[in-house]
């Protein structure tokens, strides 16, 4: 069994009243997610739940005949928030199938990028998009009880952040008008010149490339970067205890939340920064350099770490189809029948997918979304698992701590946490945070892991300076490495996109990309129901989950189902990889100088 | 793209990847890029080209780096 086990309930149960409820799309995220449900008023549940997605892109279709090393900036197109993520991502493929190393400060450049960006992505998504569902103004509309109780409720952490009772921590919560809404706003101003000091341009990086970066190593641009890191320090520690006051405080005060958004344990990390002692991108060492990442990789079903080898991983991807717009690839030529290391590669492996899109009408007895279903395939198991990553920050955190592997001077893994120290600021003294491994899967635990991801970010931003600094010291400034582009060739790329796992494969043939196909993290949260009818982890997750809102049916916000699909981190235009609209040519012009009299 | 129906594609799949004649990034700048050094260093002449010597490193014993 795949999915989340049944609920306890209580055992009175009334006869059912159902409505159906949908939203679509869905508001405060990127792209066209909709959410189709049956909702039990009578017994306060959600009884069945479909996410579907009325977007396709097609990138893996024009990725084809094109040069490899365009893939970095054509990916980075996918998405208008983490570009970056699929930059890096891609640019760590085209290094596996290169050949090709980057020189260490390079390698520490992107990770500063990386670092940056998850700060200011996480900050802008929790402050400006999550809290609006925990706002006091939305609490108000939905429950006011609550909002009566959160009055009375001292904030315990109030000698950090400076709120006295919960509400008034909610009342900052609200959009436009609240303090921490506005001061979010600012610090991702700041972080998001962090990351333009190393990437150039955000999101689109301007001097990511394959083998190296364009950035400049002065001695500048790393203190410009360090003295923007060390102003939103103190904003970082207070988020923390902010978010912990009142997520604790919904658990306390709504006693069973925890069941909201609760899914059967099964995360996935791909990880993140790498380190540029130990990396070399040889598919033959990615175990030993996955392992050595500073966001360690790893599967976890039910609490448990499955695996954290990256060549496990890799080659237990599966991309299902089952519910999706999609016609079958299972006649198709593979291209890749065997992985470096000898291993068979499966057929539904992305290295031998081939897109083929089918458009029709939806319908949620058969197919209803263009995202398909990836699944990570368990031998132990016999099963194809929906895995999810917990909005990103949970499974990074998770799987982390699980493996216990990253010691650094900043973040420690200790086997049931990730401590994380952060230097004397401003306002608050140095700070060690520790985040535990939460009992459950669920809405809160999303939540609460970001702005702890957040000060994970940090810290380890503050190890890349020295380190960065130190080669800049010794005169080791050599940023890009010269390469050649093989005939043909085999790449992957293991990230971390800012919400959750993020992978390139890549073939190249005659030195043009043969198939090329990204996974992000949203196909992974928002897939349909798979060939094997089990449901995708948004689905899985709203399906059974208890609704706390006092509103009937006629005035429903859906508040509690919008905290649960909005803690994963929502973000479709990765989730499906072509608008067939009729599209109005404005000019067509053709610059290359050279060669105009090819083709 | 299976049986969809789609307009006459712009893009020619069996254009060559690299046009002879191009410059190839990959390849590196140093050769017409004034302070770029062979092993991935630069020094001052990268940054500016007023009294660029007065820039660079005062010592051998010093790393040569970019000034900023």
């Amino acid at each position: 069994m795949t999915t989340t086990e049944g609920r306890t309930r209580a055992a009175e149960r009334k006869p059912p009243q159902m409505v159906d409820m949908s939203w679509d799309p869905i508001t405060r995220i990127i792209g066209n997610l909709g959410i189709y449900t049956k909702i039990d008023f009578a017994n306060q549940e959600v009884v069945e739940c479909h996410s579907t997605s009325s977007l396709f892109r097609g990138y893996s279709v024009f990725m084809k005949g094109k040069d490899p090393r365009d893939a970095g900036f054509i990916t980075s197109r996918i998405c208008g928030i983490c570009g970056d993520n699929h930059t890096t991502c891609s640019n760590y493929a085209q290094q596996m199938a290169y050949g090709v190393k980057t020189p260490p400060l390079a390698e520490h450049i992107v990770n500063l990028g990386e670092a940056a960006e998850y700060m200011f992505d996480h900050t802008i998504f929790q402050d400006n998009l999550v809290f609006v569902d925990f706002c006091e103004a939305m609490v108000k509309a939905t429950n006011p009880s609550l909002l009566a109780r959160a009055e009375r409720t001292a904030a315990p952490r109030g000698d950090i952040h400076g709120y006295r009772t919960i509400a008034d921590v909610m009342r900052a919560f609200n959009p436009f008008e609240g303090e921490v809404y506005r001061e979010a706003l600012k610090v991702s101003r700041i972080t998001r010149e962090m990351f333009c000091l190393m990437e150039g341009r955000h999101v689109h990086p301007s001097t990511m490339y394959p083998a190296g970066v364009g950035t400049m190593p002065q001695p500048n641009t790393f203190t410009d970067y360090l003295s923007r890191l060390t102003r939103v320090i103190d904003f970082v520690k207070e988020a923390v205890a902010l978010n912990d006051d009142v997520f604790d405080f919904f658990y306390e005060a709504l006693p069973g939340y925890e069941e909201v958004g609760r899914r059967r344990i099964m995360l996935g990390c791909w990880g993140a920064w790498q380190d540029p002692a130990v990396v070399d991108y040889r598919y033959e060492n990615m175990n030993d350099w996955g392992k050595a990442m500073y966001v360690t990789p790893g599967i976890i079903v039910d609490g448990e770490l499955v695996t954290n080898n990256l060549v496990d991983i890799n080659l237990g991807m599966r991309i299902l189809l089952g519910s999706s717009y999609y016609e079958d690839w299972e006649g198709q030529e593979p291209f890749v029948t065997h992985d470096p290391l000898g291993n068979p590669v499966d057929m539904r492996h992305p290295w031998n997918q081939t897109t083929v899109p089918v458009p029709q009408k939806r319908d949620f007895d058969a197919k209803y979304s263009w995202v398909m279903s990836p699944r990570w395939y368990h031998k132990d198991s016999d099963s194809h698992l929906a895995l999810d990553t917990g909005g990103g920050p949970l499974a990074r955190l998770w799987s982390t701590a699980l493996s216990g592997l990253v010691d650094t001077p900043y973040v420690k893994a200790t086997g049931h946490s990730v401590r994380i120290s952060l230097p004397k600021s401003e306002k608050l003294p140095e700070t060690t945070l520790e985040w535990h491994i939460p009992k459950w899967s669920n809405t809160i635990e999303r939540d609460r892991a970001r702005p702890y991801f957040v000060a994970y970010a940090a810290a380890m931003a503050f190890q890349f300076l020295e380190e960065a600094m130190q080669m800049m010291r010794a005169g080791e400034t050599k940023v890009f490495q010269d390469f050649e582009v093989p005939d043909e060739a085999i790449g992957v790329g293991f990230h971390e996109a800012v919400r959750g796992v993020l992978s390139h494969h890549l073939v190249i043939k005659d030195k043009k990309i043969a198939n090329y196909h990204p996974y992000p993290p949203t196909p992974w949260n928002a897939s349909p129901r798979d060939s094997y009818g089990t449901p995708g982890p948004y689905e899985d997750a709203v399906q059974g989950q208890p609704i706390f809102e006092e509103n009937g049916p006629e005035d429903f916000k859906g508040v509690d189902i919008m905290r649960t699909v909005r803690s994963f981190d929502p973000c479709l235009p990765c989730g499906v990889h072509m608008y067939l609209g009729k599209g109005k040519t404005l000019t067509t012009m053709h610059s290359p100088t050279y060669g105009a009299s090819h083709g | 793209m299976g049986t969809i129906k789609v307009g006459r594609p712009q893009a020619k799949p069996s254009t060559p990847t690299h046009v002879r004649g191009l410059h190839q990034g990959n390849r590196g700048p140093r050769h017409h890029q004034a302070g770029h050094h062979p092993d991935g260093t630069a020094d001052a002449r990268r940054s500016t080209g007023v009294h660029w010597k007065r820039h660079n490193k005062v010592m051998e014993s010093m790393p040569s780096i970019s000034p900023g």
